[in-house]
């Protein structure tokens, strides 16, 4: 067994016998629920107005269509944000209980080295998300089936499908960061504090017109929350994001080799 | 000479703190060294830089041999440790905490988890989760963790934390005869000098971030300040008399203790001089200072 494949058994191991892995997957799975309730309501425009502020929302979301292309631009919407704050959740669980439970002290004097232990956690999280965003997808076909709309077609599934892929990535290649601030902060606190300022700078980027240049908003643009994606998006916003992952990785690595373990 | 531990000038500092100062260690393969010090005096930041978890403001570390880089490197197949509480995945059972630590240790041989179970005495809890373990098999735990691949050296600090005095005396046989019989180097920090006392055969005393001494056992034996105590029905009798002989007499808690050669060397003189004032002695005994008490008297401490 190599230093890589023994590292990740050990992380899967750990995950796998913890309760996160089930309440991350009840917590996206909310996603479609949710959705597919948008659908219901919007169906029937008398049960919408009954509604009050749900059926409110549910037409400024969807422009009031019930419909497979709305169905799964409200999937799309809800994993750029919902997606970016579980997935940080995620990556806090996995570097920061480490620090939590005071096991990091376990992993550091190994002949399997840190690099590859913070390797392993990363592609457990990539596993981890993909896997979540399969569950939304397959779920999200069985309640748009459920819910009985129309537009359906191949081609919109398929598209739809990458589109949901390529927000989770993007979510993804935001997460060694959190992993840094997790590792630095000890804890999950400072993560998730993380996680909040920089949804809310994102948020607040957005409306000034610079998210393209800003990392944390791209997911939100690239799901559409602001307009056609084409229009706000461009080659530097990917370029940002790729940078802010190749930063964010690196800085991990270097402080799990580096930092005192105090 | 190649030492198992070498350290030169180690030094950490955090912010105006000294942690270490210039200490200089030297343990031989197959010695057991107590490194003893108070509450903050560096023990665990001295065993911290030795497994490469802090980065030395100055100074070099070689462990077995091989220098400890900052960046993680070290002979860390071949060392085993326990640093400051153990720690485990709490959701994790006592087998599968080990079962990381075997595979993360490259070790092939399957039965290693189950041979060191049996061994530290956790086989009636291999199958309980962490998180649901006594504090003293929670220290099990964490030294079959330390011993799990056999190493060479063991760094351990407070080995017997949180057992209880069976598993004490179970841990230091157990260490005894793994550097008697396999000639594994143990360093073992502790607060239970007594502890130390008893196993070890080298010790170092850290104060403030300095290694104030270092000494093997037998040297330890003779630096240890011999005296005579002595009980009495009336203690405040026999004090004045011992006082009116000349001697310089401290009492304490019940007992008079006599530290100068004439007495420790003439017993059977002060139990005459004490039955001839009429109180007799009811207890007369030479004793050796304890490594407690010899700690106390390096570090400027107090009983």
């Amino acid at each position: 067994m190599n230093a890589f494949s023994a590292a990740l058994w050990a992380e899967t191991l750990k995950a796998r016998r913890s309760k996160v892995p089930l309440m991350t997957a009840a917590g996206i799975s909310l996603l479609p629920a949710v959705g597919g309730l948008f659908m219901i309501i919007l169906k029937d425009p008398e049960r919408a107005r009954a509604m009050g502020l749900i059926s409110v929302k549910a037409q400024l979301l969807t422009a009031g269509v019930a419909d497979w292309p709305t169905y799964f631009e409200v999937l799309s919407q809800g994993m750029g944000i919902g997606g970016a704050v579980l997935f940080a959740i995620i990556t806090a669980w996995v570097f920061g209980r480490e620090f939590s439970d005071h096991t990091a002290k376990e992993l550091l004097a190994l002949p399997t080295p840190r690099e590859t232990i913070v390797v392993a956690k990363f592609v457990l999280i990539a596993l981890w998300i993909l896997g979540l965003s399969l569950l939304v997808f397959v779920v999200g076909l069985g309640v748009g089936a459920a819910v009985s709309i129309p537009g359906w077609s191949p081609e919109l599934a398929w598209t739809s499908f990458w589109a949901l892929m390529a927000i989770a990535l993007l979510n993804l290649m935001l997460l060694p960061l959190v992993a840094l601030v997790a590792s630095a902060g000890r804890g999950y606190l400072p993560p998730f504090g993380w996680t909040v300022l920089t949804l809310a700078l994102a948020q607040i980027i957005v409306v000034m017109g610079w998210g393209d240049w800003f990392p944390w908003s791209v997911s939100v643009l690239f799901a559409g929350m602001a307009g056609p994606r084409a229009e706000l998006l461009g080659v530097h916003s990917y370029a940002i994001v790729a940078l802010t992952f190749v930063g964010g990785l690196l800085s991990t690595v270097i402080w799990w080799r580096s930092a005192d373990q105090a | 000479m190649s030492f198992a531990i070498e350290t030169n000038e180690l030094s950490k500092s955090y912010g105006d703190v000294r942690a270490l100062d210039s200490v200089n260690l030297r343990v031989k393969q197959g010695e057991i060294y107590g490194y003893l010090g108070l509450n903050g005096a560096g023990k665990t930041t001295t065993i911290r830089a030795l497994l490469g978890m802090v980065r030395p403001s100055g100074g070099t570390v070689k462990v077995l041999g091989q220098t400890v880089s900052p960046n993680g490197g070290g002979p860390w197949s071949q060392v085993g440790h326990l640093v400051e509480s153990p720690a485990a995945y709490p959701e994790l059972t006592v087998r599968e905490n080990l079962e990381i630590a075997r595979r993360l240790h490259f070790i092939a041989n399957k039965n290693a988890t189950s041979r060191v179970i049996e061994r530290l005495g956790l086989a009636s809890c291999a199958d309980r989760k962490a998180g649901a373990l006594s504090t003293g098999n929670l220290q099990r735990l964490g030294l079959a963790r330390a011993l799990l691949h056999e190493p060479q050296l063991v760094l351990l600090d407070e080995p017997a934390k949180g057992l209880d005095p069976a598993g004490v005396v179970e841990i230091r046989e157990l260490l005894a005869s793994l550097a008697h019989e396999q000639g594994v180097t143990v360093f073992m920090s502790s607060h239970i000098l007594t502890e130390v006392d008893r196993i070890a055969t080298r010790f170092g005393i850290i104060h403030e971030g300095r290694l104030i001494e270092e000494l093997d056992a037998q040297r330890l034996e003779e630096l240890r300040s011999p005296r005579l105590e002595i009980s009495a029905h009336d203690l405040r009798a026999a004090q004045k008399a011992l006082a009116n002989a000349g001697f310089d007499v401290r009492a304490n808690e019940g007992t008079m203790v006599l530290t100068e050669p004439r007495a420790i060397n003439a017993p059977d003189h002060i139990a005459a001089l004490l039955v001839t004032v009429g109180t007799p002695p009811t207890r007369l005994a030479v004793e050796q200072e304890t490594l407690e008490d010899y700690f106390l008297r390096l570090t400027g401490g107090e009983r």
